[in-house]
């Protein structure tokens, strides 16, 4: 019982935590692969200017309140202008094309963003300080209203697709576009706006983790492979899917790491997948005739 | 008119040509400058290229070396081994380089050391501190700078069982550097009769260190001794901060834990850092104030520790002058035993056995996001006996020794 309550509830917590801003970046990868049809390699680059735009934003406003409105909806017209400059010629083309010029823009922006801030490391005070006693340990109020963040947006977010008529009409593309168009649909803005959302919902990720995981042009990468776990374990296009794999591999992560050197644990999170991926091959929820 | 039109083409292209930089300046004589120059340990990278810039522009500004004006060329390994060994290669056969500075990661500087020695290249290091390289990886073309693993944990258990406390915990980055530093410190700290309370090792890379946070705290250590570098170790301070862990435990590390350019962004968290380096632009000492002003000067921002990196390209230089030659095989013993008493910190020795650099370092404590000297170590107390081809990890073991 003390081993349950000093140990493993505390790592629980930890995986949670993790697993709830892991499921708001992959929850854009997921949307956008599922519309578009296209892995999304500049995901983590859209994280990464999230976390610097929002940087520069509380340099201007001395207010991290501010940035986190500012920084998603700047990140999110990047995004807009990079979809109908760069990925709607390509839509007609296969699949390859969007991975090849999503990989490039990665490297443009991750080098944009080294090039205008530079390859040093930042660090954003968090907005909420101090630390509640929770457990048997003192855990920072931050990282508890990160996870109560993240799960009102993870909420929101499903509320937008299941209960609004744009949340639909996303759907609506994600099953069938051609359709949607010869329903007087505009299908190019229904995927502009989907893309702008998605970098913007990225965006909050990068500056809402930035004080727990701090900033460098790097730091997308790093989580986007993370990310493209969460999608492919919940299922390629499945939002709901993306969510439980992002609280699952959050909370495997951490609990793994109390009887599993850390070489181990990066090794077990791949053997859950596979694992996963012979029992289910479409993931937790995917659907028929993705990439199949 | 056709004709004397080309003529007088063909005469400015050969002037052109005669006055061209190329033709109008000396022999060149190239040195590599290999290191990580984005990820993880960027900063480390970066500063040992400026670090190399400032003593070949010094030397050049002197003439170059036997006539020889000296060009760096500067590659980046991806801080990891496989790249390290394909670019020292290409720096070696394909830019015919007469010394090669670097890694920055210890990992890819063994990897690099087998290409140094197969090609019998002057190899200088000057960040990576894991106890193999002046052991059983060592090889004569060899040089190093940087206080290893075992010198730092020499120097820095002592002050950390008088000052800070006998209950350690060891937490490392779980790759060659942080490993090195862990395994010679536990070593040291129980040969001096201090207790390790628990150990772990954290990925490089790693993201999130709390869930190690559970484990410490159960440990309840009097130290905290951190093995980390680069944004590891801002990503772990900044966690270690919040979790309320740096106001509980005291805490210490290695010398680049931080570069100096790093700390004021997270001072506060730093606070009361003990650590043993060779160098601090807060250090009053003449030798590192002449050599950061200069440094300052030409970049306009501090030295820190890659400051290594500029003695390396001046040690290759006077061992050239001296041998009159860029050949390594003449270089070495000129090299071994030689003094120079103008590098960042003043007078340094190459210990002839092992090639490494006996220094004089300090015990530094952060204080207000800067690196303030508290105490002076003898070189000769921290550099131990000279252990080519042995095993200096013989006997080794992880396990906690539980004191009653």
């Amino acid at each position: 019982m003390e081993y349950l309550i000093g140990v493993l509830l505390p790592q629980l917590v930890h995986g949670l935590v993790f697993g709830a801003a892991l499921g708001l970046l992959a929850l854009g990868l997921t949307v956008i692969f599922g519309l578009l049809g296209v892995m999304n390699f500049a995901h983590g680059e859209l994280y990464m200017l999230g976390a610097y735009v929002g940087i520069a934003v509380i340099g201007v406003t001395r207010s991290f309140w501010v940035a986190l409105v500012a920084a998603p909806l700047l990140v999110g017209v990047v995004g807009a202008l990079t979809e109908v400059a760069a990925l709607r010629p390509l839509y007609r083309r296969p699949p390859l094309y969007g991975l090849i010029l999503t990989f490039g823009l990665a490297l443009v922006f991750r080098e944009a963003a080294r090039q205008v801030w530079g390859g040093d490391m930042r660090r954003v005070q968090p907005p909420i300080t101090g630390s509640t006693p929770l457990l048997g340990m003192t855990y920072p109020n931050y990282r508890l209203f990160l996870l109560a963040v993240s799960c009102v947006l993870l909420l929101a977010i499903w509320l937008f697709f299941t209960r609004t008529r744009a949340g639909i009409v996303v759907r609506a593309a994600v099953e069938d576009a051609e359709m949607l168009d010869g329903l007087g649909v505009d299908v190019r803005r229904v995927f502009t706006l989907t893309f702008a959302g998605s970098a913007a919902l990225a965006a909050l990720a990068g500056l809402l983790l930035a004080p727990v995981f701090t900033v460098y042009p790097q730091m997308g990468v790093e989580m986007i492979l993370l990310a493209f776990i969460v999608v492919i374990l919940g299922g390629m296009g499945s939002m709901g899917g993306s969510v439980v794999a992002a609280f699952v591999i959050g909370i495997a992560q951490s609990l793994l790491t109390l009887w599993l050197n850390p070489q181990r644990v990066a090794i077990a999170i791949f053997a859950l997948m596979i694992l996963v991926l012979i029992v289910r091959p479409r993931g937790f929820f995917g659907r028929e005739g993705v990439l199949e | 008119m056709t004709k004397l039109l080309s003529l007088v083409t063909v005469a400015l292209l050969v002037a052109g040509w005669a006055a061209s930089p190329a033709t109008a300046q000396q022999k060149v004589v190239k040195i590599g400058d290999l290191g990580s120059k984005v990820g993880v340990f960027e900063g480390y990278g970066k500063y040992q290229t400026m670090a190399m810039q400032l003593a070949v522009e010094e030397l050049n500004a002197r003439g170059g070396v036997l006539g020889h004006r000296i060009e760096m060329i500067s590659e980046d390994d991806d801080t990891k081994p496989a790249p390290a060994v394909r670019k020292a290669e290409k720096l070696i056969l394909q830019d015919d380089v007469k010394l090669l500075v670097g890694a920055v990661s210890s990992g890819a500087t063994m990897a690099v050391m087998d290409v140094t020695r197969k090609h019998k290249v002057i190899h200088w290091n000057s960040v990576s501190c894991a106890e193999f390289m002046r052991t059983t990886k060592f090889h004569r073309y060899y040089f190093s700078n940087q206080p290893d693993s075992r010198m730092q944990a020499n120097g820095l258990a002592k002050y950390i069982l008088d000052r800070m406390g006998k209950r350690v915990y060891i937490f490392y980055t779980d790759y060659a550097m942080g490993q090195s530093d862990g395994r010679q410190f536990k070593t040291a700290l129980e040969k001096l009769g201090g207790e390790v309370v628990g150990v772990a090792g954290a990925p490089l890379d790693t993201k999130d260190f709390s869930p190690w946070f559970g484990a410490i705290n159960q440990a309840n250590p009097d130290v905290l001794f951190l093995a980390f570098a680069g944004t590891d170790s801002l990503r772990l301070m900044t966690q270690l901060h919040s979790f309320g862990m740096t106001k509980k435990y005291k805490l210490a590390g290695i010398d680049c834990f931080l570069l100096q350019q790093d700390l004021p962004a997270i001072a506060e968290p730093m606070e009361g850092f003990v650590q043993l380096a060779h160098f601090s632009p807060y250090n009053p000492d003449r030798h590192m104030q002449a050599f950061n002003a200069r440094f300052k000067k030409r970049f306009g921002v501090d030295a820190n520790i890659m400051a290594g990196a500029y003695d390396g390209v001046m040690f290759w230089a006077a061992a050239a002058e001296k041998a009159k030659s860029f050949d390594a095989d003449r270089l070495v013993p000129l090299l071994e035993g030689m003094c120079l008493d103008d590098t960042h910190i003043g007078r340094q020795c190459i210990r002839k056995e092992d090639h490494q650099v006996v220094m004089d370092m300090h015990l530094y404590r952060v204080q207000k996001g800067k690196n303030v000297p508290i105490a002076t170590v003898s070189g000769q107390d921290t550099i131990g006996e000279p252990l080519v081809g042995k095993d200096p990890v013989a006997g080794f073991t992880w396990e906690i020794k539980k004191k009653n």
